[in-house]
């Protein structure tokens, strides 16, 4: 292992012979395709933006209060029925659904109007599963071993959990109706939205799933053990925190405004 | 694959001891700010206020994920300007889409 005390490096930083930035060039590609993914995702998000800022607002529906019993049926005539290009018929306004009708659902709680519970739990288990993916970064750097494989399995166990949460999500939203052609609630772009970016989003998750379970398996060979540093464990662990941060956009975008 | 080369390209830190207690610092003020996030959703009427109160709090959240669990804060000055300068492109494309979803509006519902 090589430690700053054997250092040959050149002290001046923009005189080559050296990385500049003083990180590993893994780590610097890392960072820049992190950068090119948040405009992707800003691209998204912002599109988001600006068709629910087209449509008519959601209207308040304060009346329904917590944990109370409601059925599909009775939620329906809160929204206005759209049918595909309706929202471009002069005088049909249908008004962009509000979030808290829409994902009101919590698993063996059927029935009840429950918004933001569950993707309160979702957001729990992503931070989560990002503090013990640092901690398995914090482990690294001691080159423990036993440490890093453990926080890793936490991670991954982290991510499949979010995943299994997003499917039961996506399977509540169909159920009731919605796809990419359709939306009982509002608007269709309301639907094709959420399907993309949320979507997107749990591709991104599923990506960084199995690229931690390739890590781990390096781990548990000894690989970066051999190799005398985790870095690769660290540049893993970058992108599994830009999902994170891109969820905490989507929960505020989504599920928040 | 170990690297054969015997080129050095950055200096490594020793390992921090204060990291640990950073780390799980860190989680508790982001679990706390999705619990102010929750707070806010059930008592404070919807409206405009509200929504820039949750985007402020998805900032502060970012810079926590950023700076201490990708490890920003620790990095070099250049580094961190290369990877933060650049969302102003991003600032720019939320000011002319708001601009271009109110044309949108109007020119539909109005």
């Amino acid at each position: 292992m090589s430690h700053a005390a054997e250092s040959t490096l050149p002290t001046k930083l923009w005189g080559g012979g050296r990385s500049p930035f003083n990180v590993e060039y893994g780590k610097l590609m890392m960072w820049i395709f992190l950068l090119s993914d948040a405009f992707t995702f800003s691209a998204l998000l912002i599109s988001y933006g600006t068709i629910r800022y087209s449509f008519p607002p959601a209207e308040v529906h304060a009346s329904i209060p917590f944990g109370s019993h409601i059925e599909m049926e009775e939620l329906h005539h809160f929204f206005t029925p759209s049918t595909p290009g309706a929202e471009l018929a002069v005088g049909v306004q249908p008004h962009w659904p509000s979030p808290d009708l829409v994902f009101n659902h919590f698993p063996f709680l059927h029935g009840h109007h429950l918004p933001l519970l569950f993707v309160s739990l979702m957001t729990f288990i992503l931070i989560f599963s990002s503090v013990t993916m640092v901690l398995a970064v914090e482990a690294g750097n001691r080159n423990d071993k036993q440490t890093v494989a453990k926080f890793m399995y936490w991670t991954i166990a982290g991510g499949i959990g979010f995943l299994s949460c997003q499917a039961w999500e996506w399977t509540q939203f169909i159920h009731a109706g919605a796809n990419l052609q359709n939306n009982p609630f509002g608007p269709v772009a309301f639907a094709d939205l959420f399907f993309i970016v949320t979507g997107f989003h749990g591709f991104h998750v599923l990506s960084g799933v199995v690229l931690n379970i390739v890590i781990t398996s390096n781990v548990l060979k000894g690989t970066y053990e051999r190799r005398g540093h985790y870095d690769m464990v660290e540049k893993v662990g970058l992108y599994w925190h830009f999902v994170d941060l891109v969820w905490v956009f989507v929960f505020t975008f989504y599920y928040l405004i | 694959m170990s690297s054969s080369v015997d080129f050095q390209e950055f200096e490594r830190h020793a390992p921090d001891p204060e990291a640990k207690k950073d780390i799980w610092k860190t989680f508790w003020i982001l679990l706390g700010l999705t619990l102010v996030d929750l707070a806010f959703y059930f008592f404070i009427p919807v409206g405009m206020t509200r929504n820039i109160i949750f985007i402020l709090l998805g900032i502060v959240k970012a810079y926590f994920i950023v700076g201490t669990f990708m490890h920003m804060k620790h990095e070099k000055m250049a580094l961190i300007l290369m990877i933060i300068v650049p969302v102003i492109f991003i600032c720019a494309l939320i000011g002319v889409s708001m601009y271009e979803g109110n044309f949108w509006f109007n020119l539909h519902w109005k």
